[in-house]
């Protein structure tokens, strides 16, 4: 049993930031108030602009006598005062714990108010281990609210991570545009331009969290659901687009990957050579599932990557075998206790972890990047990007200068 | 004639001279008073400007009139003289004004009359600078100070504080504070704060310490070092953790002290406080300027503590000293010396830092231009209140200035990047053109990684809000014009090379340029009084629903539910328009 545990919070952040970032949507967090209160706050950093973060604050008589009354009040009262399209419940730990009936209540609730749509999806620790799943969860949920629609003729749908990625997909939505392929993007910020999705014809999603709510597209909405790769760096992402212009028999689409290939490819040749020079290990450490997107940009680059993975769904096995035959990507899924432990053993060159086990690395004067911020890793210029400035980024001769003066004055490093 | 009227540029002068460099040299002492030989209205001047940076000080004048001037102002001199004689001060300074300096009074032969004996007399020279008016005044109280003292085992001066020097209290604080730490004391500070008594005592100390060897000081030490044999340092500025610790590792080796332990535990600690998620994650990728031309010893310091210890790129310093800047041409490829206020603002604009350190015109300047992150490092201030409290020198300086970094910068961008509290998400699906999607993708990549994504969501809802209300797909120059008004701090420097190649002017607004939409056509979400339609009127008719818009989210953010004239005119002056 590990004695701390690196991700960067639980599901229910990742639930809540991620439903919060869609307008017409409103989280009613159903959970006691440290949980409301830790939740919340945690997930300030990361709501781009208004989010009623409802909650029930269950209490100890909610917990002996039942919460299901407080529970339909704050629904009623959330629906009488912003008339949100959807009200989606976050069944936190202690309603799970002591058996709820959620469903009982948004049954009751649906006879009470018919305009109303609520749905529910369970997190914390429900997912113990695994965070970004607290979205997939929550897309489920999104998706329980959408109606059947007419599918659109030869269209795809593209299935982001989290709430991050809406409106943020413009650099794979682009080529799609381009070559003229009638697509349909999910999460957006928006739940009618989300509700589209249902009209798409096949789903590719783009990265390896959401086989949930691929699993449940299919089954609500028929179309097929294909996991090619995740499109992060270049060979990611042309692999991707070419295999969407083999489906789509789009001629264009080829086309155009092959003129971004052109552009991309001197660039990356030198941030090849860069790296081939410094000769970097990377450990990437469970964060928002970019450990393994992000892990395998490093690695195109020519980086030893070692991945601590943060979920082992169906899609990431896929991608880590990909990525183990491609690039010969170490993959650590044993559990250890410190992390400190897997910098001795690994020695990598940077690290990429959480925010809580930033203070771990960089007192062991290893280079550190925060994995929260580096999201919505799609396409060829995030790739080239993150490459022409990881050296820049990574801040080596500070480390440098800190530990001649540890060595100098103080001598108290964990390094 | 017409290139010369070109090239002329009015500016405001940011810095004093020599003649307030001797004032302040002089009024910071206690126990002395210091008579401004002096018209009032100079006088005045002086004594208002000394106060709104330091705590108090007893500054008396002459009260020179246009006629006393004229015809010897002596008699003024000896009158004020045997006043403040009568106060029985420890001692009297006498500073003359330019206009006595011009007609060059026997102020030595009045004091001589008047017989008290610790009078010194300081005459600035007419268009010397600051340094040069406190050097003056440094050596020139020498003057009071006994040769024959006895050495204090273990003293210390610090040499160069004054009162107006940016800072001075806090620095002195801690310096002190850490040379406690090591078993040295200080004997004197020379001048700010220290007793009259002090001065005359001077020369008890063992070693002087010039802390700002880039501003002043040295001369003073130097002078020291003839008359009462005092030995100097000046070679370490003690700004950053290591600098701090070599300059008292410096100052013990000196003693013959060992400071090892003291600083263990120092150094410990700062390596604690840089280990925490608050520090790298953000100065990494942060980038500053710094304008201090009357702190050049500050500007060195800072900006290689800045950039050697928490990896902050420094686009641009500003300063006056030119070792200082050949100093700093190391670490920063654009050194100004000597800049006027519209060079510096040019050079903001250019190289758009995330904070800039400054003093008052710079903070002005750079508000205009729409910087919002800016840190008071120098003077003049018009008006800042500092104590012991917060120093920029030693151990607790360089955990300040981190601390002040971060605090400022990281909290600025991250609710510049936010939306509206109670505005909405999206407004529902929006067609972007490609081209715009494209400018979005490279704007990304301009804007810190620890804001990127919540920022971009932040320009994507509003660009897709204007076309909306437009009733147009997202194009090129709508996102150009959210990108300029809705960016963590100021990056329009940068971004405009995102939008040189295609966008610059605007397609869609120049399309537009022809059609009239009258104030009455505009839709608006609160209440507007007639000042401020009226004012819409003045707003270019492309313009006018963007600027409603940005208004009522200005006014909503100010607590407003409606809009006057008084919300618009504010809002018009936060854009610097």
């Amino acid at each position: 049993m590990p004695l701390k545990h690196y991700e960067h919070c639980c599901s229910t952040i990742q639930a809540l930031a991620s439903l919060g970032k869609i307008e017409g949507v409103i989280p009613l967090l159903h959970g006691p108030q440290p949980c409301s209160y830790q939740n919340q706050v945690g997930s300030m950093s990361c709501r781009p602009a208004n989010l009623v973060t409802a909650g029930t604050l269950v209490n100890k008589s909610d917990v002996i006598f039942g919460g299901e009354e407080g529970l339909k009040m704050q629904v009623r009262n959330l629906y009488n005062k912003y008339h949100p399209k959807v009200i989606v419940i976050i069944n936190t730990c202690i309603p799970q714990l002591i058996g709820e009936d959620i469903e009982g209540v948004i049954m009751e609730l649906k006879q009470e108010i018919p305009d109303l749509k609520v749905t529910t999806c369970v997190s914390g620790f429900n997912f113990p281990r695994s965070m970004p799943l607290g979205s997939d969860a929550s897309w489920v949920a999104v998706l329980d609210a959408i109606e059947t629609q007419e599918k659109v003729l030869g269209s795809i749908g593209i299935i982001g991570r989290t709430g991050q990625d809406a409106g943020n997909l413009a650099s794979l939505e682009m080529y799609f545009k381009k070559a003229e392929i009638p697509y349909f993007v999910f999460p957006t910020a928006h739940i009618d331009s989300m509700s589209e999705i249902a009209r798409a014809e096949k789903y590719y999603p783009i990265h390896i969290t959401p086989w949930l709510t691929c699993k449940h597209l299919t089954e609500k909405f028929g179309g097929e659901v294909e996991f090619i790769e995740i499109p992060a760096g270049i060979q990611g992402t042309s692999n991707f687009l070419h295999a969407i212009a083999d489906r789509q028999n789009s001629q264009k689409l080829h086309d155009l990957v092959e003129e971004e290939e052109k552009r991309i490819t001197p660039e990356l040749e030198k941030i090849r050579a860069r790296f081939a020079k410094e000769k970097v290990r990377m450990l990437m450490v469970d964060g928002p599932a970019n450990e393994v997107s992000v892990g395998k940009i490093f690695a195109e680059f020519g980086a030893e990557v070692f991945v601590i993975p943060s979920m082992k769904n169906k899609f990431y096995k896929q991608e880590k075998k990909l990525m183990q035959e491609r690039y010969g990507v170490t993959f650590i899924e044993e559990d250890f206790d410190l992390l400190g432990d897997i910098i001795d053993e690994v020695k990598p060159t940077a690290v990429s972890v959480e925010f809580q086990a930033q203070p771990e690395c960089v007192s062991r004067l290893v280079p550190t990047f925060i994995n929260m911020l580096y999201l919505c890793e799609y396409g060829y210029d995030y790739a080239i990007d993150l490459g022409t400035n990881f050296f820049k980024n990574m801040h080596k001769p500070v480390y440098e200068n800190w530990q001649g003066l540890m060595q100098k004055y103080g001598g108290k490093t964990n390094g | 004639m017409a290139d010369n009227k070109k090239d002329f540029k009015m500016q405001e002068l940011h810095t004093p001279s020599a003649f307030e460099g001797a004032l302040w040299a002089c009024i910071g002492i206690k126990g002395a008073d210091t008579i401004f030989h002096s018209p009032p209205g100079c006088y005045i001047n002086q004594h208002v400007n000394a106060l709104v940076n330091d705590w108090t000080c007893e500054l008396y004048t002459t009260n020179l009139s246009y006629a006393n001037i004229m015809q010897g102002a002596e008699e003024r001199m000896e009158t004020t003289l045997e006043k403040i004689v009568a106060k029985k001060p420890g001692a009297i300074f006498i500073v003359t004004a330019p206009t006595v300096e011009v007609t060059r009074d026997d102020v030595e032969g009045v004091a001589k009359k008047v017989g008290f004996k610790d009078t010194v007399i300081i005459h600035p020279p007419i268009g010397g600078s600051l340094v040069d008016g406190k050097e003056k005044a440094f050596t020139s109280l020498l003057d009071l100070v006994d040769p024959t003292v006895k050495k204090v085992p273990k003293s210390v001066n610090i040499i160069g504080p004054t009162f107006s020097t940016f800072n001075w209290r806090a620095d002195v604080h801690e310096l002190t504070r850490m040379l406690a730490g090591i078993g040295v004391t200080v004997n004197c500070v020379y001048t700010a704060g220290a007793t009259i008594e002090q001065i005359k005592n001077v020369a008890q100390a063992e070693l002087n310490l010039c802390i700002y060897p880039y501003d002043s000081g040295i001369g003073v030490a130097k002078e020291m070092q003839k008359r009462f044999d005092i030995p100097y340092k000046a070679d370490i500025i003690p700004i950053g953790f290591g600098n701090s610790a070599a300059w008292l590792e410096s100052v013990a080796e000196f003693f013959k002290l060992d400071p090892k332990a003291y600083l263990k535990e120092c150094m410990d600690n700062a390596f604690e406080f840089i280990s925490s998620n608050m520090v790298f994650t953000v100065t990494f990728e942060m980038t500053a300027a710094l304008s201090l031309e009357n702190a050049n010893t500050y500007a060195v310091g800072i900006s290689e503590f800045l950039n050697k210890e928490a990896g902050v790129d420094i686009v641009m310093t500003a300063l006056s000293n030119p070792d200082a800047a050949k100093r700093l041409e190391a670490l920063c490829n654009d050194v100004l010396i000597n800049a006027t206020i519209e060079e510096k603002r040019d050079k903001f604009v250019e190289t758009g830092p995330m904070v800039i350190y400054g003093n008052f015109y710079d903070k002005k300047v750079s508000m205009d231009e729409g910087f919002k992150n800016f840190i008071f490092s120098d003077i003049p201030t018009i008006g800042y209140l500092s104590s012991e409290n917060c120093p920029f020198m030693g151990f607790m300086g360089a955990k300040y200035l981190i601390e002040g970094l971060v605090n400022e910068v990281y909290m600025g961008i991250f609710l510049e990047t936010k939306g509206d509290m109670m505005g909405s998400i999206s407004t529902g699906s929006v067609p972007w053109d490609i081209k715009a999607e494209q400018a979005m993708i490279k704007v990304g990549e301009m804007i810190p990684h620890f804001v990127r994504a919540t920022a971009l969501k932040k320009l994507h809802q509003e660009a897709e809000k204007i076309a909306q209300e437009r009733g147009t797909n997202v194009t090129l120059a709508i996102f150009r014009e959210v990108s300029d008004k809705f960016t963590p701090t100021k990056f329009k420097a940068k971004f405009s090379q995102v939008f040189e190649d295609d966008a610059a002017p605007a397609p869609a607004v120049e399309a537009e340029k022809d059609e009239e939409i009258p104030v009455s056509s505009l839709t608006f979400t609160l209440p507007w009084d007639d000042a401020a339609k009226g004012m819409l009127e003045l707003v270019p008719s492309p313009f006018r629903q963007a600027a409603v818009s940005g208004t009522e989210d200005y006014a909503r953010e100010h607590g407003r539910d409606d809009v006057i004239g008084a919300t618009m005119e504010e809002f018009r002056k936060e854009l610097g328009m």
